[in-house]
């Protein structure tokens, strides 16, 4: 299961056909991409050259990196694919979990200790020296390098497109991971042979980009990998069946946030291109940390920088502390009653949100489906970098937008209605001092909930979420998208036009009979 | 001195307790002797307890249950 729809691409589609050749089947991760055929064959491209092809390092060397830097990602469905590649490829499972605990203390060979200690503190010029010192050739170390900068494009990659992992998952143990200073420097290789002027992928990059960015001429050790890399990016900016080619560029060179787009509107097509895309940056990200090649690509969430420091950027993401966040750890790992539990903890946020937008209680309760069905299908993707609560907040609302929108083209959360300016409130006579005593709780109910209706939706949505729901304000204004003064300016605008609503109903006994003069 | 007007332009900072000492003490002095004002503030503040503790659209379980069924059963039948 993955977030986006499969399409039979035949048995004879090349890329299909490599990746069965090599995993023995066609991963989930790639069979989440079918609505977009070209993408496979860039994908293919790549992992063909850097994975399936032997040339410094062995598979099953390089599935080492994949599996330990899948698990210093925490991605469950990369580090459950490459132990179940090792263990086809004949590495038993005790010396898998060795490793993946603590590969110094693995009885590794001293020049395979040094891959992982590279990939481990990528960019860093002294543990290039030692892999150096320890016999690794150049290639070997470019090689190391580029199945790290893989690594991070299968994690973000399977994050992306949601895929669930084709084996039962891999719990993945704590890890004890070198930590170091990063020192860039861009004199890693003794030697980067000049490619002749007229070599095709420096010409296509010096045509799409301006220049040839600094990753690319670090590599010229490997003209096949530049070749496959610079094949991939032809398939992946040329066409412009889904983003444009400047959106995806922009993508590539600065990232996105896929939690954003994926509430934004934007089609499957498109949102699945951004994904890839965004996994292609990440890619030549690490890529350029790992080569000390100077910063072209930036990766635009702090945990896709590289695999640099990473439980370092682990301890200082982690910013939120978040009730919910092991249920959804549950729920990433498989468990269905988890997504219940979380369904029942969130109903009624859910379904405020939802009444807020669209104003009316049948439609909400037919929108609430929409909603925890896309918050189940994303949530493999959800980062834990907003609280689980305010995300699926985000996920109602555009979920209603859109809803509204089909409904009311005009209608939006930011339109200005004809109460915008010149509001003044006209009830100024004293309530009466408990109003709850005058009316039973039904009445009550009733009275608030045509009140909140009879808002203007930007009003009411921000009441419904903040004095109804009780959200605090700053994830308030996070599941909207606006600023804080701006929630604060609605905020009181639909508390003062509610309160003008309710008056009639709660002025002083004094003043009642002239006040339902007025108001009849 | 300020006026109804400078007051409705601070009356949601003070009903959020967000003003500064200085500020708050010159919109009290202006509550004190404006009989619009204190109602309205008194009428907001009563209006926000009002729709805080009334529990208004609540979703009843019984109407919920059948709903995250469905739920439940699409994603257990897409995760087959």
């Amino acid at each position: 299961m993955s977030y986006f729809g499969e399409v039979a691409l035949g048995s004879s589609f090349q890329p299909f056909a490599a990746l069965q050749e090599q995993f023995g089947f066609v991963p989930k991760l790639f069979r989440a991409q079918t609505l977009l055929p070209r993408v496979l064959e860039a994908e293919s491209a790549l992992i063909s050259a850097i994975l399936f092809t032997d040339k410094a390092l062995t598979r099953i060397q390089k599935e080492c990196i994949l599996l330990v830097l899948a698990a210093v990602d925490g991605n469950s469905y990369c580090f459950t694919l490459h132990y179940q590649m090792l263990k086809l490829l004949g590495v038993p499972e005790q010396r898998l979990d060795c490793i993946v605990a603590d590969y110094q203390r693995a009885d590794l060979s001293p020049t395979t200790a040094a891959l992982l200690t590279l990939v481990f503190t990528l960019g860093n010029k002294e543990a290039a020296q030692e892999a150096s010192s320890q016999g690794l050739s150049d290639e070997s170390i470019l090689e190391a390098i580029l199945t790290a900068a893989l690594s991070r494009f299968l994690c973000t990659l399977s994050a992306g497109v949601g895929a669930t992992p084709d084996f039962a998952p891999r719990p993945i143990p704590s890890l004890q991971v070198p930590l170091s200073d990063t020192e860039h420097s861009a004199e890693f290789f003794r030697s980067t042979p000049k490619p002749p002027d007229n070599f095709a992928p420096m010409l296509f990059l010096r045509k799409e980009f301006g220049s040839v960015p600094k990753v690319f001429s670090a590599q010229t050790l490997r003209p096949d990998i530049l070749q496959a890399e610079t094949d991939a990016l032809r398939h992946l900016l040329l066409p412009e069946d889904a983003l444009t080619r400047a959106q995806k560029r922009d993508i590539l060179l600065a990232g996105a946030d896929l939690e954003t787009l994926r509430t934004r509107g934007l089609t499957e097509n498109q949102i699945l291109e951004a994904v890839v895309t965004m996994s292609f940056g990440a890619f030549f990200n690490v890529l350029q940390a790992g080569l000390g090649a100077g910063s072209d690509f930036t990766a635009r969430m702090p945990e896709k920088k590289a695999h640099l420091s990473v439980p370092l950027d682990r301890h200082t993401d982690v910013t939120v502390v978040d009730p919910d966040a092991e249920c959804v750890g549950k729920v990433k790992a498989g468990d269905l009653d988890a997504f219940e539990e979380l369904m029942n903890r969130h109903s009624q946020r859910v379904y405020r949100t939802l009444v807020g937008i669209l104003g009316n209680p049948d439609d909400a309760r037919d929108a609430m489906q929409d909603t925890f069905l896309k918050v189940f299908q994303h949530l493999p993707g959800f980062e834990g970098r907003s609280k689980f609560s305010t995300w699926l907040v985000s996920i109602a609302t555009n979920t209603a937008i859109q809803r509204l929108r089909e409904r009311r083209p005009m209608e939006s959360l930011d339109e200005s209605g004809p109460d915008d300016e010149g509001f003044r409130p006209r009830q100024v006579q004293a309530w009466t001092d408990d109003p709850e005593q005058l009316y039973s709780q039904a009445e009550m109910r009733s009275l608030i909930e045509n009140g909140v209706m009879k808002l203007p939706i930007k009003y009411r949505v921000v009441l419904m979420l903040r004095d109804i729901e009780q959200l605090p304000i700053e994830e308030a204004a996070s599941a909207l998208g606006l600023g804080i003064p701006a929630i604060k300016a609605r905020l009181l605008r639909g508390r003062l036009m509610l309160r003008e609503a309710l008056a009639p109903h709660f002025i002083s006994s004094g003043n009642r009979r002239s006040a339902q003069g007025v108001t009849n | 001195m300020i006026t109804c007007a400078d007051f409705m332009a601070e009356i949601g900072n003070y009903l959020e307790g967000d003003v500064a000492d200085e500020v708050r003490h010159q919109l009290e002095h202006h509550l004190s002797h404006c009989q619009t004002c204190t109602v309205l503030v008194d009428s907001s503040r009563k209006t926000l307890k009002i729709v805080t503790d009334t529990g208004s659209f609540d979703l009843p379980e019984a109407t919920f249950r059948p709903i995250a069924e469905r739920i439940m059963a699409r994603i257990r039948s897409s995760d087959k």
